[in-house]
């Protein structure tokens, strides 16, 4: 049976990437020690392949169809489309797990989930920025996962823990002996394209952070809620981290860093859930 | 509220002739949307402050990128347009 081994959450700021050489020294500092000491983590666990849950920044969906929640079930993913992230990938498919992709698929409908599917998806920085700052060589296989954060209204933060809750129990069914971690990207607080546009949250990530090391489902749902309506939108995003949370089994959270970064206008933070034996 | 048109319009620059479209034949390009005479006008004068009730921030991002401002320009344009309860959100 395929075991969960690893849950993870990083954030994905674009201009990580946009802006990777002109960043000061200290930054793109922190930025490689932290990624590089969460890829050396992950890579330790020898994952066979990567559950990403990310979500979608007008590259895959437009408002002709918006789904809630979306599992790429293909043999392979189409690399990222944008400026930034073109050279870094150099156009290359990603490789799915189209046999975990369909049981996470199938196992989300009998679980009384709905999400839609592709058999050919577009990776974007989303996914692309903390995979290429582990620096993973080769790439495991990926099934991504893209939940709408981008346009209202967005699943709930109770929806995402139950989400992830399933995705757990889903991986623990599949019949077939592989290594799973799990990752959850975004966040933390940012506000962008709106008139708060540059703000950075710190007390509302400082909170987050205490909600996932200290506090159950539901109270983190609940602050959740509360918080979000008042923060960046990009706050939104830590619903990817309440699903990591979840899948470890809402334990075992331990912040690998946290920091304010104007530069990528966003509060950066990268986590990793210990899984109980 | 989302205006669908003006948010395709966006979306529709993101391919890799969007800036030429939008430099060079803005209105050409335009008269493929059924927008308002206002949004029409708006983008035609780069009017953030029209367009930024109907466009998803994100678009609004990316527009303002492919405007060519950089970020410190992106927050000083959006900035202009907060309400008082958003700067004291912002501020304290």
């Amino acid at each position: 049976m395929a075991k969960l081994v690893g849950s993870f959450a990083a954030s994905h700021a674009p201009n990580i990437a946009r802006s990777w050489d002109s960043l000061k020294d200290d930054t793109r500092d922190w930025l490689t020690t932290r990624y590089e000491e969460m890829g050396r983590r992950l890579k330790a666990l020898e994952p066979d392949v990567l559950v990403i849950h990310s979500n979608d920044h007008w590259i895959n969906f437009f408002l002709e169809n918006m789904p809630a929640f979306l599992i790429g079930i293909g043999d392979e993913h189409d690399g990222p489309p944008e400026p930034f992230m073109k050279p870094i990938f150099d156009g290359k498919a990603m490789p799915g797990h189209p046999g975990l992709g369909r049981h996470l698929l199938e196992y989300a409908m009998g679980a009384d989930f709905d999400p839609a599917y592709s058999h050919r998806i577009k990776i974007d920085h989303g996914i692309g920025i903390p995979l290429w700052r582990m620096g993973f060589d080769p790439l495991p296989p990926v099934v991504p996962v893209f939940i709408n954060l981008v346009e209202k209204p967005f699943p709930t933060p109770k929806r995402c823990l139950a989400w992830g809750h399933m995705i757990r129990d889903a991986i623990e069914a599949y019949p077939e002996d592989l290594r799973v971690a799990v990752l959850g990207t975004g966040g933390l607080s940012h506000s962008i394209g709106e008139t708060t546009m540059g703000w950075i949250d710190e007390p509302f990530d400082r909170a987050c952070i205490d909600l996932f090391r200290n506090a159950p489902d539901t109270k983190i749902a609940a602050e959740l809620d509360r918080m979000l309506a008042v923060t960046g939108n990009g706050g939104a995003e830590l619903r990817s981290w309440s699903i990591a949370h979840a899948a470890a089994g809402s334990q075992g959270f331990e912040l690998i860093d946290y920091t304010p970064m104007p530069e990528t206008l966003i509060g950066c933070g990268l986590a990793e859930w210990k899984i109980a034996a | 509220m989302t205006d669908y048109w003006a948010n395709k319009a966006i979306f529709d620059l993101q391919g890799p002739d969007g800036k030429d479209l939008w430099t060079n034949r803005r209105a050409e390009f335009l008269a493929n949307y059924p927008v308002s005479d206002e949004l029409r006008q708006a983008f035609m004068e780069d009017d953030i402050e029209t367009l930024l009730p109907v466009v998803n921030p994100y678009l609004m991002r990316f527009f303002l990128l492919m405007l060519g401002y950089d970020d410190a320009r992106s927050i000083s344009v959006l900035a202009a347009l907060q309400t008082e309860e958003e700067r004291k959100r912002v501020h304290g």
